[in-house]
């Protein structure tokens, strides 16, 4: 909202300068955005909050400064001067929806002499950004400045007959507005309407068939009141913003509609000439009153913290325009003013007697009570996973919750519901709520591709929206990983993310086919119950996504992690007693896989076992030990006893019972 | 031979000696200069022993001292030359040159994403001040997003262009003909426009008092650009408990923009307008003489308290909610909300 320096000063006689004026008013809820100079005015910029639209028009504002500065606030009496017959004579007015149209009044000149507007009215106008058309036109946006009523001047002589009809617009009528766009109305827009056709779009804007022109010699004012819901979703439709609309979707005075008339005609009067008839034609009765509020004074100190001094605090609902009823030594009784529909509760009191007495009386340095607050085990785990993930290269990404069609549908292993679609895209053709990261870190590996950066190594913890007929999806906290890495890099770091969580927690993998992965890919779980996924991309996989290197992915569920973690492990007495080390080396059939093969030597070595790890799978088709159908798989012991040192004589031993029980469960044979 | 002789010559055979070892530029010719004093048959210190004999009998003891002392001196110059030239001389001995200036071996590190790594900043700052992370939905009814934080249905934020709304329509639903009465029944969903559900969520659950930090993604229809996106992450407090005032918020917004800043900051309070909190302010913090947006806040209005079954007449609270992008873009000098969401490596590698 802009508002003239010159122009305010009319109703408060402020002493102080722009600056100043525009801070005090800062610092009571009108927000400053700038100030700029125009001609010898000031235009000040103020951010009105949609609660406040009294203070959309100059006295609004001058109302705040005067009982900011402490300064009376004079608003011109609009006393009009009738010469004319009865306005009933000349024009009726019939309101159909008053759902959309609460009030309507109209007030008829005639003989008006269209022309320039004086210099001092266009200048006001010109230092607020407003163009001038001609006086009477620029009377009616003057006033709304002013007042925040918005108002609206008819030809009268273009009104197909002398009445006005406020109804609901029917289906596909049109109307051509004063910016000479045609606009197709709806049943749920306002319209003002002469016998025949719409005239206006009530609360939005004028037609241009009656618009006032150099030609018109009398005029029907109109200042009436729309319902905001309505003018708001007329606007919104049409995609027609205006003034008025703005002021309408906020809420106007309904004691100010009368008086903006007065002013207007007034004003007409004064710089158009012409006979003003007789009376004015209303369609509502008076609106309801106000209903009174009372305050506490206890409330004050309760919710602000500091003491107000009682008195104090009515002069300043006084100052505000709200009018006393009752006050003793705890309470007051006021009724808001009409322009004030913001104020129907106590809080709402509290608030303007805060905001006037100034938030920098509110200390900020009192004693606050000491709570303690743990750290979540969520948060506790997902530190430990970032810091593993980080440790091994990975960079965290942060990828939209919302995807397309093309990116929904390659990877949904966690439901086989459709996803949840918004009403509009998020982000462009973006409406899918994802049910896997999977395709959200492909395509930002895409896009580092097409950078031409080179290591692009990337895992996220984000959700997955997954429905389940039930009124809310069930949103699942995921684990995803994309690297340029092998399916054994990406095994490992997950399984040093779940050692980071708990030491002895035990992955395990099972088949897993699908269209994304290729060969090696694989259903993960962790301690026998479900995790998640990991696999090498597909060649078709990788042209889905249109990625020119190999990728690994894996999505696990992070909420497993959270199951297993053991967050404060216990200790377990360091072994006193030196290893013994055995290199086992076994020619296998290719189906015998290595989680078989582990789990027959670690049985068969007994509580001596510490240790067994993995070294490599040999191939050659060329040996004559191997062939094609035979591979051999290295493997490490480690041997120790908690009770003494172990001799190389019960290592053998060891050694021989696996060998023997691996012979038999595998066919397993030792390399030559 | 006269003792102050005999001491002159041991001292000028000390320092030829000490000259002779340090100069020597490798092992050879430290051995030539070990023979000549040192030398068993006829070194000069084993000369200067002989010299000894001619001193004059009460010189003997005192000869005798400073004699000792000269080979002492010279056999520890010669240790000295020796372990000089055996700790340069290996390299220079075996091999190529050296080179201390390579590189070492790269350990490649991943990071953390600027948002989470000011999220995490802000919760433990949070977590200092006795706030405890809680946790909502994603996907909200319009009770917890709108209803519950005193957001009537005329309320322009309700405008369904300015949220998203799940579409209702459920072309693939299985129930088939119970579709219709499904429809009616369910709720309308929508992504939520802020993490002040949580606030609710937790007060329908715990009685007071509440101490909390709700934190995450919310969404709002903005076009993207290098200012808006729509989606962000907002931090929020709340604290709810008896006599809780705004001087209690202001103290604890003090806390907490003088821990994030680290250094002591003053706040101002801005008067403002939000539907679940009253009064409503705007949070400055002083920086560099002037002021600094921080975010909103204000006193838990009457009506959320009584939607989660509170008693505002027993209990007082407040809340307050910070944009993450914008104080992560501030810190680091980010002019383009865009690339927390792109994950160009190289973006992500600078934090």
């Amino acid at each position: 909202m802009l508002i003239s320096w010159d122009w305010l000063k009319t109703f408060a006689p402020l002493v102080c300068t722009p600056d100043e004026l525009a801070v005090r008013l800062m610092m009571a809820g009108l927000n400053h955005e700038g100030t700029t100079a125009v001609g010898d005015d000031w235009a000040i910029d103020l951010e009105i909050t949609s609660n406040r639209p009294d203070c959309l028009g100059h006295i609004g504002v001058a109302r705040e400064a005067a009982v900011l500065f402490g300064l009376p606030l004079n608003i011109p009496p609009a006393a009009v001067k009738v010469t004319g017959s009865a306005v009933g004579s000349i024009t009726k007015v019939t309101v159909h929806c008053p759902e959309l149209c609460p009030r309507y009044t109209a007030r008829v000149i005639r003989g008006v002499k269209v022309g320039p507007s004086p210099a001092w009215l266009t200048k006001r106008l010109a230092t607020i950004g407003v163009a001038s058309i001609n006086n009477i036109v620029d009377i009616t946006n003057y006033v709304l400045m002013e007042s925040s009523q918005p108002l609206h001047a008819f030809d009268l002589a273009k009104l197909a007959g002398p009445e006005i009809i406020v109804r609901a617009a029917t289906q596909g009528e049109k109307l051509v507005a004063i910016n000479h766009h045609t606009y197709e109305l709806d049943a749920a827009m306002c319209a003002i309407a002469d016998a025949r056709v719409p005239v206006a779009l009530g609360g939005v804007m004028g037609g241009a068939v009656t618009e006032v022109s150099s030609a018109t010699r009398d005029l029907l004012i109109e200042a009436a009141e729309f319902s905001p819901m309505s003018i708001r979703s007329t606007a919104r439709k049409l995609n027609l913003h205006s003034d008025s609309s703005y002021r309408f979707e906020r809420g106007v005075d309904p004691a100010g509609v009368d008086w903006a008339s007065r002013r207007c005609c007034e004003l007409i009067l004064e710089l158009a000439g012409g006979e003003l008839a007789e009376g004015v034609i209303d369609s509502a009765a008076a609106s309801e009153p106000l209903q009174p509020v009372t305050l506490r004074f206890a409330q004050l100190k309760r919710i602000l913290g500091i003491d107000v001094d009682s008195d104090a605090a009515r002069r300043i609902l006084t100052a505000l325009g709200c009018g006393e009823q009752s006050a003793d030594r705890d309470n007051v009784i006021v009724v808001p003013p009409t322009w004030r529909r913001d104020l129907t509760r106590e809080i709402d009191l509290v608030e303007e007697v805060a905001r006037i007495n100034g938030y920098d009386k509110i200390p900020e340095d009192v004693p606050v009570a000491m709570t303690a607050s743990t750290r979540s085990p969520h948060d506790r785990v997902a530190e430990k996973v970032r810091r593993v993930l980080t440790a091994a290269g990975f960079n965290e990404a942060l990828t939209p919750s919302v995807v397309t069609e093309d990116f929904s549908a390659p990877f949904s292993p966690w439901t086989d519901n459709p996803p949840l679609r918004c009403s509009v895209p998020v982000l462009r053709r973006a409406d899918l709520l994802r049910r896997s990261l999977v395709p959200s870190l492909l395509e930002s590996r895409r896009t580092n591709e097409a950078l031409g950066n080179e290591r692009i190594e990337l895992f996220e913890t984000a959700r997955v929206y997954l429905p389940q007929g039930e009124a809310l999806p069930r949103e699942d906290l995921m684990l995803c990983v994309a690297s340029g890495r092998s399916f054994v890099d990406v095994k490992g770091a997950l399984e040093a993310v779940v050692a980071s969580v708990h030491a002895a927690a035990e992955v395990a993998s099972e088949d897993y086919e699908h269209p994304l992965f290729a060969a090696a890919a694989c259903r993960l779980l962790l301690d026998g119950e479900p995790w998640g996924f990991l696999g090498e991309l597909s060649k078709e996989g990788l042209t889905q996504f249109d990625l020119r290197e190999n990728a690994t992915v894996a999505e696990v569920r992070f909420g497993r992690l959270l199951e297993i973690a053991r967050l404060v492990p216990k200790y377990a007495v360091v072994p006193a007693y030196p290893a013994i080390d055995r290199d086992l080396n076994f020619v296998v059939a290719e189906s015998v896989r290595w989680s078989q093969l582990a789990a027959t030597v670690r049985s068969a070595a007994g509580e001596h076992l510490e240790r067994i790890e993995y070294r490599e799978t040999y191939r050659n088709a060329k040996d004559p030990q191997l062939g094609k159908e035979r591979k051999s798989l290295l493997l490490a012991l480690r041997l120790r006893s908690h009770r003494g040192t172990l001799t190389g004589e019960e290592a053998d031993a060891i050694r021989e019972q696996i060998v023997a029980a691996c012979q038999k469960q595998h066919a397993a044979e030792l390399r030559a | 031979m006269g003792l102050a002789e005999f001491t002159a010559e041991l001292e000028a055979m000390r320092s030829a000696a000490a000259t002779a070892f340090a100069s020597a530029a490798d092992v050879e010719a430290l051995e030539a200069a070990r023979v000549d004093f040192l030398g068993a048959k006829a070194g000069r210190l084993r000369a200067a022993q002989k010299g000894l004999g001619a001193v004059a009998k009460q010189d003997k003891p005192l000869a005798g001292k400073h004699f000792n002392e000269a080979k002492q001196a010279i056999e520890a110059s010669f240790a000295a030359a020796q372990q000089r030239l055996a700790s340069n001389g290996s390299a220079k001995r075996t091999g190529p040159a050296f080179d201390p200036t390579v590189p070492g071996t790269p350990l490649v590190l991943g990071h953390l994403h600027p948002i989470t790594q000011t999220i995490d900043e802000l919760t433990d700052i949070m977590g200092r001040l006795g706030f405890a992370v809680a946790d909502g939905p994603e996907i909200e009814d319009e009770w917890h997003n709108f209803e519950a934080l005193n957001i009537p249905l005329s309320h322009p934020a309700r405008d369904p262009l300015e949220n998203f709304y799940l579409s209702t329509a459920k072309a693939a639903d299985p129930a088939g003909g119970k579709l219709k009465q499904a429809a009616t029944s369910e709720p309308t969903l929508l992504l939520r426009s802020q993490t002040s559900t949580v606030q609710i969520r937790v007060m329908e659950k715990t009685p007071p008092p509440v101490r909390i930090i709700a934190l995450g993604r919310v969404y709002r229809p903005d076009t993207a650009d290098a200012t808006h996106y729509p989606m962000f992450h907002q931090i929020e407090g709340l604290l709810i408990d008896r006599h809780v005032t705004m001087a209690d918020l202001k103290t604890v917004l003090r806390l907490f923009a003088s821990s994030y800043l680290g250094s002591d900051v003053r706040i101002r309070f801005r008067p403002s307008f939000f539907p679940f909190t009253e009064p409503s302010v705007e949070v400055d913090m002083s920086w560099n003489d002037g002021w600094l947006e921080f975010g909103g806040a204000g006193m838990v209005d009457p009506n959320v308290l009584r939607s989660v079954g509170y008693d505002p007449d027993e209990v007082s609270g407040f809340a307050f909610g910070l944009g993450v992008e914008r104080l992560c873009m501030r810190r680091h000098a980010i002019d383009d909300i865009r690339e927390f969401y792109k994950n160009d490596v190289r973006f992500l590698e600078q934090f």
